[in-house]
């Protein structure tokens, strides 16, 4: 097999996160020559999934300073009790626990590319808002929001009057962009989606805490335009794969599973793959760029793509909390509607004031929890791996027989790149990274999009893009799923 | 393979290829697939999977079969290739000692990685380069060996007592000729548990019962024509 440095690669991908494995996917089929690489000895970058001693090591390299990348202030503890772990291996502990709402354009491609017949998708289930007690000495509650018509008509957590207005709304958002709806929030567009909900709709703040929970934004001043956006997204999903769910998870670590079926595709494609590598020198020369690799390996590319990593420190960061608790949380997943799946996630919106901090101020920022059940496949049956700084009050609130208790945290902040939109500079593309949101935003992969096109140049057609045929032997007659 | 017309209960079943580049995999794959060979064939195999029946007495296995795609050159397997395996068949080249190896550094990885249960072949291949037949033990020390043509350097009893010490059906093939190649994949669908053909995808997909189906989304539905029924319009 010839050496690395013979060939003079089309593209050197360097990172296997979602945003680089997708452009393996898309060039896929392109016969150009790909060598992949990632400085980390997993697939998935920022949305990998990680077993427990994975996670160990992570947290140890963050700490350390070297190789953490956008991570910052990672820790990592097991209780006491961890004999009732499982293997390290029975874990698969997602770093970016994003749900893909139907409606996504990563859903369509993952279908037009065929890359979905590889990935095993589970229903998102309900969505609760945390209620803290009236009264301290009550344990706290978890009310479900009901986001589709019939779940209005048959809640008992709203009052009628209420009921009334939240109808209204959910039909005004449906077709938000036609007249007369636009008309009503226009004049708002920039203003927070909270002000067209108590002018426009009168509602209080309990309904519009509701309203802004569905748009699973952290900002709890979420503009007009962007939260009715999200919203119709969450609403327009809802029913498009089954009754009674508006979102999928993929099984076994969410993105990091996509980004795993995306590299083998590009592998499948011909593309060459080496984890446990990066770059450490990139010199630009005539015709593209000439790269040392860590592995001592010298090579030459027309062109190289990776993500920013140099954080900007004035950009808001978002705090993540894993954990893996020793209860099935199995009220959580019951399925919404007769005929619809079980589902494996369940997300929980903890309002801003919500929770009590240490120091006893309450919580200034919307907190999202996903509870993961172990269908998922990323922990072992009978536990189930949440995050949120409000842990402990949501394990409270659940309406199980005993308190959960927490077997295993991961907690880390993750800030966004530096830069706004794709950096080029000569034949180096560099992503722009944010921090993945709780549900997939389809503006990740418009650069990813924008590298192609530019790699492809006279041969990029649009409309074939990310459509392929299946593979040869990949087609089956009986149990195709 | 015993052909039959009745109808027969059918299972899927994955099964991983692994082993040092060049020893042959995809090869072996082909001849048991298209009963082809090709003399010095590209590395990859092009495909996501080959599916290929095999007809047993009383059942229908129906093996996808995958390959590493080249992933396996620089150790980059993703757990994704290993997930939901019930076999694996672990390659080397019985005229390259240092592929036995690298066959044993895979086998620890499977029994690392993938479901408990897995049936494992170990199977040295490109028996066509050795002249001692099938079974026979060539000569370990192969400085003599290959005046005679014979370019044997693992021994059938090293390689064999390595198999049965951790549990893995062995054989060694060659896929040019494609002695014993039908008979490694015959082996392995005998070998695999009646309880783990029960469920449609296996072991690893076994600890959430017969739920898993049930609870699979499928994206190849009708993606919009219930949709508007199902939403709050």
């Amino acid at each position: 097999m010839e050496p690395l440095s013979d060939t003079l690669w089309d593209v050197v991908i360097c990172g296997t996160g979602l945003q680089q494995s997708l452009l393996a996917l898309a060039l896929s089929r392109s016969g150009k020559k790909i060598l992949h690489i990632d400085p980390n000895e997993f697939y998935g970058g920022a949305e990998a999934a990680l077993s427990l001693q994975e996670a160990e090591q992570w947290v140890g390299r963050i700490s350390s300073g070297t190789g953490g990348g956008l991570f910052r202030a990672a820790a990592v503890s097991r209780s006491e009790d961890d004999t009732r772990l499982s293997p390290s291996r029975a874990y698969s502990l997602a770093l970016a626990p994003t749900v893909i709402h139907a409606r996504s354009a990563l859903l369509s491609q993952l279908v037009s590319s065929r890359a979905y017949r590889q990935v095993e998708f589970l229903a998102v289930g309900a969505f609760y808002i945390f209620k803290p007690p009236q009264d301290p000495a009550q344990k706290p509650t978890l009310a479900r929001i009901p986001s589709t018509r019939e779940e209005v008509f048959s809640t008992t957590a709203v009052a009628t009057k209420s009921k009334r207005l939240l109808m209204k709304f959910l039909k005004f958002v449906l077709d938000y962009e036609a007249s007369p709806q636009r008309e009503l929030w226009q004049p708002h567009a920039d203003a927070p989606l909270t002000d067209l909900l108590r002018q426009e709709f009168k509602m209080d703040a309990e309904l519009q805490t509701y309203i802004l929970t569905l748009t699973l934004s952290l900002d709890d001043r979420i503009s007009t335009r962007d939260g009715l956006a999200v919203i119709h997204r969450h609403l327009s999903s809802m029913g498009v794969y089954g009754p009674g769910f508006a979102a999928l998870y993929p099984k076994w670590g969410g993105l990091s599973e996509i980004a795993q079926v995306s590299c083998r595709a590009g592998a499948v494609g011909g593309a060459v793959y080496m984890l446990a590598t990066g770059i450490k020198e990139t010199e630009s020369t005539d015709d593209g760029v000439k790269l040392l690799l860590t592995s001592g390996d010298s090579v030459k590319a027309r062109m190289l793509v990776r993500a920013d990593d140099s954080p900007n420190h004035n950009q808001l960061s978002i705090r993540r909390l894993v954990a893996v608790v020793d209860s099935p949380l199995s009220s959580l997943f019951e399925a919404a509607v007769e005929g619809a799946p079980k589902p494996a996630v369940a997300v929980i919106a903890f309002p801003v004031g919500s929770v009590e901090e240490a120091s006893g101020t309450e919580s200034q920022r919307p907190i999202y929890l996903s509870a993961h059940s172990s269908d998922t496949g990323e922990c072992p049956a009978g536990q189930t791996d949440a995050l949120d700084l409000a842990l402990q009050a949501f394990l409270r609130a659940v309406p199980e027989d005993r308190v959960p208790k927490v077997l295993f945290k991961l907690q880390y902040d993750q800030l966004d790149g530096g830069s706004e939109s794709l950096g080029s500079h000569g034949p180096v593309f560099t992503f722009p990274t944010r921090s993945s949101p709780l549900s997939f935003d389809d503006s990740v992969l418009e650069p990813v999009r924008e590298v192609w096109k530019k790699m492809m140049g006279d041969a990029a057609v649009e409309a074939e893009y990310m459509v392929f045929e299946d593979r040869e032997g990949a087609v089956d007659d009986d149990d195709v799923y | 393979m015993a052909d039959s017309n009745a109808p027969k209960p059918s299972s899927s079943v994955k099964l991983v290829l692994l082993g040092e580049a060049a020893v042959g995999k995809s090869s072996l794959v082909l001849r048991f697939v298209n009963n082809d060979f090709q003399e010095n064939k590209e590395p990859t195999i092009g495909a996501a999977f080959l599916t290929q029946k095999c007809n047993l007495p009383t059942r229908t296995i129906k093996f996808e079969i995958w390959d590493t795609a080249g992933q396996e050159r620089f150790a980059s397997l993703a757990p994704m290739y290993y997930r939901n395996a019930q076999a694996a068949l672990v390659v080397y080249d019985l005229t390259k000692p240092t592929s036995l190896i690298k066959a044993k550094h895979w086998v620890a990885e499977l029994q690392r990685q993938a479901s408990p249960g897995i049936v494992i072949a170990l199977v040295g291949n490109k028996l066509d380069l050795t002249n001692t037949g099938p079974g026979g033990g060539g000569d370990a020390d192969g400085a003599g060996a290959e005046d005679s043509g014979d370019a044997r350097k693992v021994t059938t009893e090293e390689a064999k007592t390595y198999a049965e010490e951790e549990g893995l059906l062995f054989y060694e093939t060659s896929a040019k000729t494609g002695y014993n190649v039908t008979e490694v994949f015959t082996a392995i669908a005998n070998a695999i548990p009646e309880t783990s053909l029960k469920t449609a995808r296996g072991p690893g997909a076994s600890h959430a019962g017969g739920r898993a189906e049930e609870q699979r989304v499928n994206l190849n539905g009708p993606r919009d024509s219930n949709a508007k029924e199902a939403c709050a319009c």
